[in-house]
């Protein structure tokens, strides 16, 4: 081995010294311990490494980002089916009777519609972490300046192509399998989250395009749909401020 | 509820994957919306993978593949590989330099190294994964990732050397990377 080659393995030798133990390094290794040039260059070049990793583990994550992982988390388990035993026939019996109820119901009071659980839980719990959206594309200003716009009403058509704003960077967090675009806008002072999802992702979503409203530990919730889309809005200024919107 | 093995896998792997995240991304938010991605991903299928010791090189590969996914930007990648020789050892500043520079400062050298050596370079300095690791996450030989750590730190040492000469104010030589490769 020349020292140039014992120059190219060593440099990958981690400056904590957690690659002692590899016997690809231990030739090179023996080689630096007789080789005083090449001893010399290793020391400088652990040195540089050792100050560069000091340097990189002094970088924090924002403050937040590990609850809101762990809130994500909490959603998304929550979503996933881990039992079977819904599916024995005096359960499915139970549910469907429960179904035929339930669209009763819902026909009867269509305003009551209020989007998939799952992605109201993820909405809600995703908007406590506000301080970790980001990330917004050019497409995705002018969706944000329009439901900025005093004139703009919830439950509006929107000017929302799915695809073209998830390829310009929009926010996009997943939910089960299923991906979510995420907005903030402003307006009358205070922020609120837009969340949009594709109809065909929750397809027992009853449609309704005139928004419906859930309040939940302190923030409030706005639901409706067009034919391609679901969105979801979600303030965290109360009700009245939501209200506002419609 | 989240498991306990979950809480204790966000605690121990979230700085590091955020960082990781951070040099790829080159922006906070982005890189908190990647990290974030992973462990969702974990949430929704980790519990697959038999091998909970494998979890951490689980995770890097997941946020790298979920940054590409974003990106999809593999011909670039492709056309770096054709540079020419390293140059070797290219003039950097000292250690003890370094060491007194802000911390913001020496990442944003290392997120002017290109993606395809900066991908293995940070995995590198956070030395959370072996070279053989590394390997295994990018799907390239043992050979390539030391061939792509030699070229990265030839570049992160002109970056710093920039960076450094840019903080001190002084004149530094028309001899960069980007001058060699663009006549």
């Amino acid at each position: 081995m020349n020292t140039q080659q014992a120059k190219f393995i060593l440099q990958g030798y981690r400056p904590d010294g957690a690659d002692a133990g590899d016997a690809t390094f231990c030739d090179a290794l023996e080689q630096a311990r007789h080789d005083q040039v090449l001893g010399d260059w290793f020391a400088r070049e652990q040195s540089f490494d050792a100050v560069i990793s000091a340097k990189l583990s002094e970088v924090q994550a924002p403050a937040g980002l590990r609850e809101a992982i762990l809130a994500g988390a909490r959603v998304t388990a929550s979503g996933t089916p881990r039992r079977i035993w819904w599916r024995q026939p005096a359960w499915l019996a139970t549910a469907a009777s429960l179904a035929v109820i339930g669209t009763v119901a819902l026909a009867l009071w269509p305003k009551q519609a209020v989007a998939d659980n799952a992605l109201t839980e993820f909405a809600l719990a995703d908007a406590r972490h506000s301080e970790t959206h980001g990330g917004h594309g050019r497409e995705t200003g002018a969706l944000q300046a329009m439901l900025s716009q005093p004139s703009t009403r919830l439950g509006d058509q929107l000017p929302v192509d799915f695809a073209a704003l998830h390829n310009a960077g929009c926010r996009t967090v997943s939910l089960g399998e299923r991906e979510v675009l995420e907005v903030c806008f402003k307006r009358n002072g205070a922020w609120f989250h837009c969340y949009i999802a594709q109809r065909g992702d929750f397809p027992s979503l009853a449609a309704t395009t005139v928004p419906a409203l859930l309040d939940r530990n302190g923030a409030s919730l706005a639901s409706w749909s067009d034919p391609a889309h679901l969105y979801v809005v979600v303030s965290e200024t109360g009700r009245t401020a939501l209200e506002k919107l419609l | 509820m989240v498991s306990d093995m979950f809480s204790q896998l966000v605690d121990a792997h979230y700085t590091p994957l955020f960082r990781f995240a951070l040099s790829l991304t080159k922006n906070s938010s982005d890189a908190g919306d990647l990290t974030q991605q992973t462990f969702f991903i974990w949430a929704k299928q980790g519990h697959a993978l038999r091998d909970t010791g494998k979890a951490k090189s689980w995770l890097f590969t997941t946020l790298y593949r979920e940054f590409l996914r974003g990106r999809r930007r593999a011909d670039r990648v492709t056309a770096l590989e054709d540079l020419g020789p390293v140059e070797a050892d290219p003039p950097a500043p000292e250690v003890d330099i370094i060491s007194g520079l802000d911390a913001g400062l020496v990442v944003e050298a290392l997120q002017e190294v290109d993606e395809v050596y900066r991908v293995p370079l940070t995995l590198f300095y956070l030395q959370d994964l072996s070279y053989k690791d590394i390997a295994g996450m990018l799907e390239v030989p043992i050979g390539t990732v030391m061939s792509r750590l030699s070229r990265g730190k030839a570049q992160l040492r002109s970056a710093l050397a920039r960076k450094e000469s840019g903080a001190t104010g002084k004149v530094i030589p028309f001899q960069t990377d980007r001058a060699k490769r663009f006549p």
